[in-house]
């Protein structure tokens, strides 16, 4: 328990976001992927980017022609690998929509924290498709400088010409949240003035066969919370929050989406794979301490929700533990129903979601559901997107590894 | 701002060292770590671990008959590849040292943050290689659960039970590094009281072929390792190493007040970019301002610090980038002693700003600082004067350690030695 845990000691400036990139299957631009989900929008189509006629499954959720150059002025997109393009593109994008100046911030005040799952994931399997047809001579430089996952924070912070502090924080698929949550600690503490955190992931065969080994994979699409679920669907995608002081923000004329309250990260330290109730409740629990919020005042809930049997059952128990009777009156829908996992980057885009519900008190729906689960019988939005006042949204997302990791936004109060 | 003044914020969390836990190639706890780095012994020599036939790199910083079991007991290490398993067994030593047994870790949450530029490629591009050549339903289970590049961690915590923040932190060379700065400030914020952190990567196949394809390791003669001496003027690269080097972090107060041993404390942390990626003039300015930065976080002048651990390992431009940027940030320190056990241990990757950090403090504690093996000329100037080959008497209770990556990233760190009694009389108010 988090008993002997005393009061922060440095740093409460309030942080809030005043920026959205986000590249995903079903769109590019916070415009159009927030009316896409919004709408029940399906990224979900036959993998193309590797031959999938030896596997069981064939769905993914990849982003269909995406062309990174309008979003490079000084990188060579060819010299970056995929996961690196899409967490350009979001940065970029997100800078735009925070009528950010680049040049009107001190580089050094400036920097990026981005989590990620497996990093630039088609280097290395390159290099395997190299070993195995024996051909080991032709890997070049490029594996090493391209793969090792900080690259991506790397690039992005080159790219922008940000000097400020740079993370890369690999927390699987709550690796968007932890990023954030690291950014934010950085913006409290007084160490930048702006940073840009989000996650990237690109479509990976290794990640793929990993989840089709596991019977994981759902055929066709992917339905959360629904009795007859069948799995999650791989994905890919890139978003990225500008994250600023509020008196920054408002002193350069710029309303907030939302506020970072707090956030709680907690270790399940009890299996690689499979998630537990106690860990993910902990994770909220300190996420609300730490926003000095009782759950009564969330109005939303972004579950991680992949739409396997287990995740959806054990993540509905987490709630109802932290949240109790409450449970049942809070909106908790999962944008995977549309976008599949987009692994790292999904907290991210999911984070986005969550700012942006609490801006615009609109709710994305769990799309294709069909039928209830009396296990996971909260209120999961199904289908149709909901208008409804949001004045705190929650963030949860749950990794391998036992990584749990909870971000509350609010509607910023100025 | 001086030491002194930092008490007159009432709610200033400080942060201590009470046990460290390392596996390297010059031995398995920091006493003998200091040891052999004093005597300027050589962690390299030919790899067993794979092959290096067709290979141009044929010497690491290899772990040498690693044996897990012999720390762990009879144990079923089947689930963990070996990245995982040194972090393990690091784990389990600062535990030991730092008195965290099982039944306080069941009852506290106890935190880990870990280092790694790769986690395991080779537990990735096994899995991905079996697939490859078996089928995809051939590709195991247990492989696919690992090949996450926060395996390691998530693995330890299972280990150990750890139910507190559980974080990875990457930046290739400097994550070790990173790592403490990002537990050091969970416990300065209130986040957490016990964090446990460091660095960890293994040597593979994958890597080390990798590394030889980008030109980045030194040459090999035929009697070893070529001349991979950092900061001297005949170097010409690097030689991979591997490891696991972690730290036990505490707040001050809860640690003295469970009597916990107390080795020193991290002051303070400075973390930025260098955007030419490592291949420009701005480089020398990026470790200049972190340098800084861990100054500035501290309280400390650069007049203060009495010795250096470089990230320093043997490549041509980093080691000249590095050495000009320290020498700007501690300005006039130009004899200031500086070592670099990269020329011993390899460059560790992940380990390696954990490594820096160990060997430091136990030097702060002993007086006594490690050379660089193999140092014959430093290159002209580079603006350092206090490069010896030689071990050194150093009489002095601050030290920085920094590291420098290979592709723009920049962490410094700054420690002070210090032991219970003298913590407990400036907590009681007394200093």
């Amino acid at each position: 328990m988090p008993g002997s845990i005393g009061p922060r000691s440095i740093g409460r400036r309030r942080i809030v976001v005043t920026g959205i990139g986000a590249v995903t299957p079903v769109g590019a631009g916070r415009e159009e992927v927030w009316e896409n989900l919004l709408s029940g929008s399906s990224g979900f189509a036959p993998v193309e980017s590797f031959d999938t006629s030896r596997y069981n499954v064939h769905a993914g959720a990849e982003i269909k022609e995406f062309d990174p150059a309008p979003y490079f002025s000084r990188l060579d997109p060819q010299t970056v690998g995929r996961a690196t393009q899409l967490a350009i593109a979001a940065a970029r994008q997100a800078v735009d929509d925070a009528d950010l100046d680049l040049d009107s911030v001190e580089p050094e005040r400036a920097g990026v924290v981005m989590g990620t799952t497996s990093g630039e994931p088609r280097e290395v399997e390159s290099f395997d498709d190299r070993y195995v047809a024996e051909e080991l001579e032709q890997v070049g430089p490029e594996f090493i400088t391209r793969y090792p996952c900080h690259v991506i924070a790397g690039c992005v912070a080159s790219e922008l010409q940000l000097a400020g502090v740079n993370a890369m924080i690999p927390a699987a698929c709550a690796a968007g949240n932890y990023a954030l949550a690291h950014a934010f600690d950085v913006l409290r503490a007084g160490r930048a003035d702006v940073m840009l955190a989000g996650g990237a992931d690109s479509f990976s065969r290794i990640t793929y066969t990993g989840f089709a080994r596991l019977g994981a994979i759902a055929p066709e699409v992917c339905q959360p919370f629904d009795r007859n679920r069948k799995g999650m669907i791989p994905g890919e995608g890139a978003a990225v929050l500008v994250l600023e002081p509020l008196e920054r923000a408002l002193e350069r004329g710029r309303q907030p989406y939302a506020e970072v309250a707090g956030y709680g990260l907690s270790c399940d330290a009890h299996h690689m794979t499979a998630a537990h109730p106690e860990g993910a409740a902990r994770a909220m629990q300190r996420a609300l301490s730490d926003s000095s919020r009782q759950p009564e005042a969330v109005g939303y809930i972004s579950a991680h929700g992949t739409g396997t049997a287990t995740n959806d059952r054990l993540e509905t128990r987490a709630v109802k533990r932290v949240f109790g009777d409450a449970a049942y009156k809070v909106p908790m829908s999962s944008i995977k129903s549309m976008i599949g996992h987009t692994m790292g980057a999904a907290s991210a885009i999911e984070a986005a979601v969550c700012a942006l519900a609490v801006a615009t008190d609109r709710i994305p729906p769990t799309a294709h559901f069909e039928e209830p689960d009396p296990e996971c019988d909260l209120d999961c939005v199904p289908n149709e997107a909901r208008e409804q006042r949001v004045d705190m949204a929650m963030n949860n997302a749950y990794a391998f590894g036992g990584n749990n990791a909870s971000v509350i936004f609010e509607k910023c109060r100025t | 701002m001086s030491a002194e003044t930092s008490h007159q914020e009432p709610a200033a969390r400080r942060v201590v060292v009470t046990g460290v836990g390392v596996v390297s190639p010059l031995g398995d706890s920091p006493r003998d770590l200091h040891a052999a780095l004093t005597e300027g012994a050589s962690g390299f020599r030919a790899v067993t671990l794979f092959d290096t036939d067709g290979l141009g790199a044929r010497h690491a910083g290899e772990v040498a008959d690693f044996a897990p079991e012999s720390y762990l007991g009879r144990v079923n290490l089947r689930p963990v590849d070996r990245t995982a398993r040194l972090v393990i067994v690091a784990a389990h030593l600062a535990f030991e040292e730092s008195g965290w047994t099982r039944e306080l870790r069941e009852e506290h949450d106890v935190g880990l943050v870990l280092g790694t530029m790769f986690g395991s490629v080779h537990t990735i591009s096994s899995f991905d290689r079996r697939a490859l050549v078996a089928g995809p339903s051939y590709a195991k289970p247990f492989d696919f659960a690992n090949s996450v590049i926060n395996a390691a961690a998530g693995q330890t915590a299972i280990w150990h039970a750890l139910r507190g923040i559980n974080s990875t932190v990457a930046g290739g060379t400097t994550a070790g590094l990173q790592a403490l700065a990002y537990a050091a400030e969970v416990i300065r914020t209130g986040r957490a009281d016990a964090v446990l952190a460091g660095g960890a990567d293994e040597l593979c196949f994958e890597s080390l072929y990798g590394f030889h394809q980008t030109g980045q390791l030194c040459s090999e003669g035929d009697g070893g390792a070529g001349h991979a001496v950092p900061f001297d003027a005949r170097r010409d690269g690097m030689v991979l190493g591997e490891g696991a080097g972690l730290l036990m972090l505490e707040e001050a107060g809860s640690a003295l007040e469970r009597g916990a041993p107390i080795l020193g404390e991290i002051r303070g942390h400075g973390n930025c970019y260098d955007c030419s990626r490592g291949t420009g003039e701005s480089a020398v300015d990026a470790v200049e301002r972190a340098v800084a930065l861990a100054l500035g976080d501290a309280g400390v002048s650069a007049g203060e610090i009495g010795a250096v651990s470089a990230a320093g390992n043997g490549s041509v431009l980093g080691d000249r980038h590095e050495a000009l940027g320290l020498a700007a940030a501690l300005g006039g320190r130009a004899d200031l002693p500086v070592t670099a056990v990269k020329s011993m241990l390899g460059e560790t990757l992940g380990a390696s700003g954990a490594f820096g950090t160990i060997a430091l403090l136990e030097s702060l504690r002993s007086g006594v600082l490690p050379g660089i093996r193999g140092l014959e000329e430093p290159e002209e100037g580079l603006g350092l004067e206090g490069l010896s080959p030689r071990a050194r008497e150093i009489e002095t209770r601050l030290g920085l350690i920094d590291a420098v990556g290979l592709d723009g990233n920049v962490c410094a760190l700054v420690i002070e030695r210090i032991d219970s009694e003298e913590l407990s009389a400036q907590l009681s108010g007394g200093a």
